[in-house]
């Protein structure tokens, strides 16, 4: 019983030691990776480039450097308003004259970040009324849940409005819909333009698009091509209402859903892993860039304002763990283990592991140190066989842990 | 024999466990106080919406009264044990002494359950009264890891107590540290979702801590 406690106790110090000693060598060792900022200009048919570390740089892909005043005017769909202030405003662009009303409506910005994908979703949304006749939006008294049924529930008395619940859930059903909700995705803030409502996919993978109009529910099938699901849906708010969402399918494509004709369009974007890479899409007059941004790379996709590939930049580094403070903590440490991570608000123990063997040199020097200490202390090796197999596989961590709480059962 | 040794446990934790319980009760009351009058004042969507789309907690106060529970009770029990080294005492006696170490452990526990677990109840139950279920649910999932970090402070402070070698305090405060800091790491509601259980395995592996250092202490080592 003693020696289980021992063991337990030196599996504590591993985890301790596993979850601070790295965390300590990089908040000392660590140097920013910042990705480079890549748009694509109307004025060049070409990519800029700004880089922030060490110092601001503004370059085209042929590596010509740009003051800070020419990159503005190499992207006048972006400094609009600055080269407007400043009176460097082309008049027009292609031919097209530049309306800054026009060149407003079109702007839209758009972040995926796998952690609010992986992440406790809120399962409870205000329903807001889409007609109301007033400017502003008000807040409903109650939010909604679909599980077995679509359930509305006050909040000033935590109970269940049956009368509505049972209204929504018959047109639901009516509809097709099949209880429970797998996503559910609107802006439930009284912060936008108007209320579109949800875009709600079913158990069966069904996309339905929901709201409320005049106190009635309107709920509407969005007719999807064969095999066609999403595993990640948000909509958007832009001026131009062209379209309701941008939605991620399963086999990681993105589309958008169009306003009123509920048409799905497929963006030509490949490579995006929305486990680990951001996306972020920049709508203007012209382009939309889509920009996957991963650990160690970026890519820029441009498309046009009808969403047809017009040109791509990619652009790869090293990893924290590839450059030369990587590659020490590699030798040193033979895994870290972290309980937060970049991709997700979840909190786990997530170990990984080096990504080179040197650090089995030191575990070997460690091993070799403990012989050493037990036949200088007269034990027997095979008493000691247990620890010296966990300094061997845990390295550093294990021979913390088993030189804190050590074995002297055999003394 | 063994009802005296409860009769022992029992004289060192008594006033503890009641002013342990009453505080703890007390903390989880005010907590819902606050509520109350944000309710009066904001109106319950608004807390309910700050709840579930703004990250507020109305739990957060309650992050670091277990642990205070857990040390206050580890001290209690444990520290009047090592004055003069009256665990020996208990060591001579003819029982096990293992037995009579998990027996202390297990008087310990058992206050922390009481104390714990008449506040988590409160908790939930006032939680259910005020809030729909996916708020309660994330509320509890949030503050289960705090309570279990109550006991894991309690067992790593009956582990060092014990030792008899005061270098080793050190030592095991630094591993003790590093580890209960897993158990109060900032995380949005429901977030420790995929770690509680792990959590409550290494809570209850942890238990057994004590018999180290005490095979320590009764061997004597220096």
């Amino acid at each position: 019983m003693v020696r289980i406690s021992r063991y337990i106790l030196v599996l504590t110090a591993i985890i301790g030691s596993a979850v601070a000693l790295p965390n300590l060598y990089w908040t000392i060792m660590e140097k920013p990776v910042n990705s480079p900022y890549v748009m694509y200009s109307i004025i060049d048919k070409g990519y800029m480039i700004q880089r922030s570390t060490p110092a601001i740089v503004r370059q085209d892909t042929k590596g010509n450097s740009y003051t800070r005043e020419e990159y503005e005017k190499k992207l006048p769909m972006m400094f609009y308003m600055q080269l407007a202030s400043s009176g460097t405003m082309p008049d027009s662009i292609n031919g097209v004259e530049m309306d800054m009303h026009a060149l407003r409506k079109a702007r839209s910005t758009y972040r995926y970040q796998p952690k609010v994908r992986d992440s406790p979703q809120p399962g409870l949304y205000p329903l807001f009324e889409s007609e109301s006749g007033r400017v502003n939006l008000e807040m409903p008294n109650d939010f909604f849940r679909i599980q077995d049924w679509m359930v509305f529930i006050d909040a000033k008395s935590n109970s269940v409005d049956e009368a509505k619940s049972n209204l929504f859930t018959a047109v639901l059903t009516k509809r097709g819909f099949e209880f429970p909700a797998r996503i559910i995705a609107g802006l439930p803030t009284t912060r936008k333009s108007c209320d579109e409502g949800y875009l709600v996919s079913d158990a069966k993978e069904q996309l339905f698009h929901l709201k409320m109009v005049k106190g009635k529910p309107y709920v509407k099938k969005v007719a999807l091509p064969d095999n066609l699901s999403f595993k990640w849906i948000e909509c958007v708010d832009f001026s131009n209402k062209l379209y309701y969402a941008y939605l991620i399918s399963a086999a990681n494509e993105v589309y958008v859903l169009f306003q009123d004709t509920y048409e799905l369009l497929k963006l030509p974007v490949t490579g995006f892993n929305p486990d680990v890479d951001e996306l972020k899409i920049y709508g203007d007059f012209f382009n939309y860039n889509v920009i996957i941004d991963g650990e160690s790379y970026l890519k820029n996709i441009t498309l046009d304002n009808k969403f047809n590939k017009v040109d791509e930049y990619a652009e790869k580094w090293e990893t924290k763990y590839q450059r030369t403070e990587g590659k020490i903590f590699g030798a040193i440490f033979p895994f870290e283990l972290s309980l937060k991570s970049d991709n997700s608000r979840y909190i786990d123990f997530r170990i990984k592991y080096s990504e080179n063997f040197y650090w089995i040199l030191l575990s070997l020097l460690f091993v070799g140190a403990e012989i050493y200490w037990i036949k200088r202390m007269k034990n027997g090796i095979m008493d000691h066989l247990a620890d010296l197999l966990i300094i061997a596989v845990t390295g550093i961590f294990g021979f913390i842990a088993v030189n804190i709480f050590q074995n002297k059962f055999f003394k | 024999m063994w009802k005296s040794i409860l009769y022992k446990e029992w004289l060192k934790l008594r006033w503890i466990i009641l002013i342990s319980t009453a505080l703890g009760i007390m903390a989880v009351g005010s907590l819902f106080l606050n509520v109350q009058h944000d309710f009066l004042f904001m109106g319950a969507m608004t807390y309910w919406y700050n709840t579930l789309f703004l990250g507020v907690q109305y739990f957060h106060l309650l992050k670091y009264v277990p642990l205070v529970i857990g040390i206050a009770i580890g001290v209690a029990q444990y520290f009047p044990e090592t004055v003069n080294k009256r665990i020996k005492l208990s060591f001579h006696l003819p029982i096990n002494e293992n037995k009579i170490l998990l027996l202390m452990m297990l008087c310990g526990t058992t206050t922390l359950l009481v104390s714990f677990g008449s506040m988590f109840l409160l908790f939930w139950g006032l939680s259910a009264h005020f809030f729909p279920q996916e708020i309660v649910y994330g509320a509890i999932v949030s503050v289960t890891p705090w309570f279990l970090s109550g006991f894991v402070i309690y067992f790593f402070i009956s582990l060092i107590v014990m030792e008899p070698v005061w270098k080793y305090w050190i030592l095991y405060g630094l591993i003790g540290y590093a580890f209960i800091g897993l158990y109060l790491e900032p995380s949005t509601t429901g977030g420790y979702e995929p770690v509680v259980l792990k959590f409550a395995l290494l809570t209850v592996l942890l238990s057994l801590s004590s018999l180290f250092s005490a095979y320590r202490f009764r061997k004597g080592e220096m």
